[in-house]
């Protein structure tokens, strides 16, 4: 009956409108900015490479498919937790504002079920999102741009990787950043148990993200003790394994946080979703 | 007591010509002898595998190709992101080439290892090029630069070590170890975007030097290379 309840979620995202948004945005904005590259993307790439060049000469395909996808995946992944919020966060208010509620919880089957099957259903469109974007990022990159070695700028220095070692890097990168996504589709998902339309947990989803990336960016020592602990401060995680040696403890406290965070959300949506008055 | 004044007198001579054939070489007559080694090599190609270990960038060695062509043609290939001191191959041979633009000063000598170099320095007539001194520590029996200091407007000072084995008759070197100056180097925050990172960057470690280790091997020496290897992207 569950794995039933998540199949018809799943097509009742499939047949809203709003669920291709986000394909459609995606697919628009990688093509965007392949396209971009394509045209300029040395003059973007010497703004790494201009501070070492003036005494070093870099040779080789530096500007390849590898770059395109680590590009694309940092330009993205800010942007992407919107899109998925609006379907996440339209799961139960959306029900709720139409009235099918009602009718959805007459099931011979328990509210648990129902709410877990709309999430699992959720985390499944988050996937689709999420390897749709690697397809356009690896894939079409790789076709356009070819592949070579991948060079990542962080706040350390170059790390130059060897085309070799590069694809489950991504591959763990894109698990890293599926998991900070659900994160998110899990405060949505949290917010539409509270709300009964669907802006609303939409619009509070973006200002948590939004006052938690502000947070975790202001360089104020009051926050350093809560900084950790915020979500937003571990959905960059995934560049960390494009780092060397790999910072093993970071990842592994990146995904503790984000697992935790899923954990007492959907605690709390469960709990709320229970005990929602569908009688008013 | 006859024999050993012999003896001295024998090995005095030899050191006062050998000392005497150095000091009377003009630094113009060394470097021109180290230059028409050099251009004894028309053109070559030689495999490179060069290890980069400088504060700031993390990488594997990695395998790359070197076309040379008297008089300036120079290209590297590479299938892997290779990075290449810019004062590295052809530096030598441009400054060389042209003994009108630049005074010769020979400035001592200096023992590296058990034989005895002599130090000249090279400094430019012209002010505007980027070059504004460079030092060469020379073998004068062999003709061939063993080290040198190169000191240019925006790179900083390059040093270079050199090792010669088999093509030491065309005065190529088998190994190259280049000290690159790597306090100009400053991170664009603005593009690593890595706004989440919270670590405090270490300013009390912070080196100043980095190493490149170039290996060069498998030389194809005056074989013709085509003009359209040079052209090519």
């Amino acid at each position: 009956m569950f794995w039933k309840s998540t199949y018809n979620e799943f097509i009742k995202i499939a047949a809203k409108p709003r669920s291709y948004i986000g394909l459609g945005a995606v697919t628009l904005l990688v093509g965007i900015i392949l396209f971009a590259m394509k045209l300029d993307g040395l003059t973007y790439i010497s703004f790494i490479t201009a501070s070492f060049e003036q005494s070093l000469s870099f040779e080789g395909n530096i500007l390849n498919g590898n770059a395109m996808a680590f590009i694309i995946l940092q330009m993205l992944i800010i942007h992407i937790p919107l899109l998925v919020a609006l379907v996440t966060g339209d799961l139960v208010s959306g029900e709720a504002a139409m009235g099918t509620i009602r009718l959805l919880l007459t099931k011979p089957i328990s509210r648990t079920q129902i709410l877990l099957s709309k999430y699992v259903a959720g985390c499944a469109y988050t996937f689709i999102i999420i390897l749709w974007m690697c397809f356009l990022a690896l894939g079409v990159s790789k076709l356009i741009f070819g592949n070579g070695d991948l060079m990542v700028l962080n706040s350390e220095g170059l790390v130059i990787l060897q085309q070799g070692d590069i694809l489950w890097r991504f591959i763990a990168g894109f698990s890293l950043a599926f998991l900070s996504l659900v994160t998110i589709a899990t405060l949505s998902l949290t917010f539409s148990c509270f709300s009964e339309n669907s802006i609303g947990p939409i619009v509070s989803t973006m200002s948590v993200i939004i006052l938690f990336t502000i947070i975790g960016t202001l360089d104020v020592a009051v926050f350093d003790p809560i900084r950790p602990f915020l979500f937003t401060t571990h959905t960059a995680a995934w560049r960390s394994f494009f780092e060397r040696p790999l910072p093993i403890n970071s990842i592994i406290n990146s995904i503790v946080v984000l697992l935790v965070h899923i954990a007492v959300l959907l605690f709390i949506a469960l709990y709320k979703f229970n005990r929602k008055d569908i009688l008013s | 007591m006859r024999r050993f004044f012999y003896t001295i007198s024998i090995t005095g001579f030899f050191v006062i010509s050998f000392n005497s054939r150095l000091i009377a070489q003009s630094p113009n007559s060394i470097l021109n002898a180290v230059y028409n080694k050099m251009m004894k090599a028309k053109d070559y190609t030689v495999q490179l595998n060069i290890k980069v270990d400088l504060p700031f960038i993390k990488m594997m060695p990695v395998e790359a190709k070197v076309y040379f062509k008297q008089k300036d043609k120079f290209k590297v290939e590479s299938k892997n992101i290779a990075i290449i001191p810019r004062q590295s191959f052809d530096q030598l041979t441009k400054m060389l080439s042209d003994t009108n633009a630049f005074t010769a000063v020979k400035s001592g000598f200096e023992n590296i290892g058990t034989t005895q170099m002599a130090i000249i320095s090279v400094i430019p007539s012209s002010d505007t090029g980027e070059l504004i001194l460079s030092k060469l520590w020379i073998d004068t029996k062999l003709n061939v630069v063993m080290k040198s200091q190169l000191t240019t407007k925006s790179n900083g000072t390059i040093l270079t070590e050199y090792t010669y084995g088999s093509q030491i008759a065309y005065g190529l070197p088998d190994k190259m170890i280049f000290t690159v100056d790597v306090k100009k180097f400053k991170m664009p925050k603005s593009v690593s975007a890595d706004i989440n990172n919270t670590k405090k960057a270490d300013t009390t470690k912070e080196k100043k030097k980095g190493k490149i280790y170039i290996k060069l091997y498998n030389y194809q020496v005056n074989k013709g290379i085509d003009n359209a290897i040079f052209k090519k992207k």
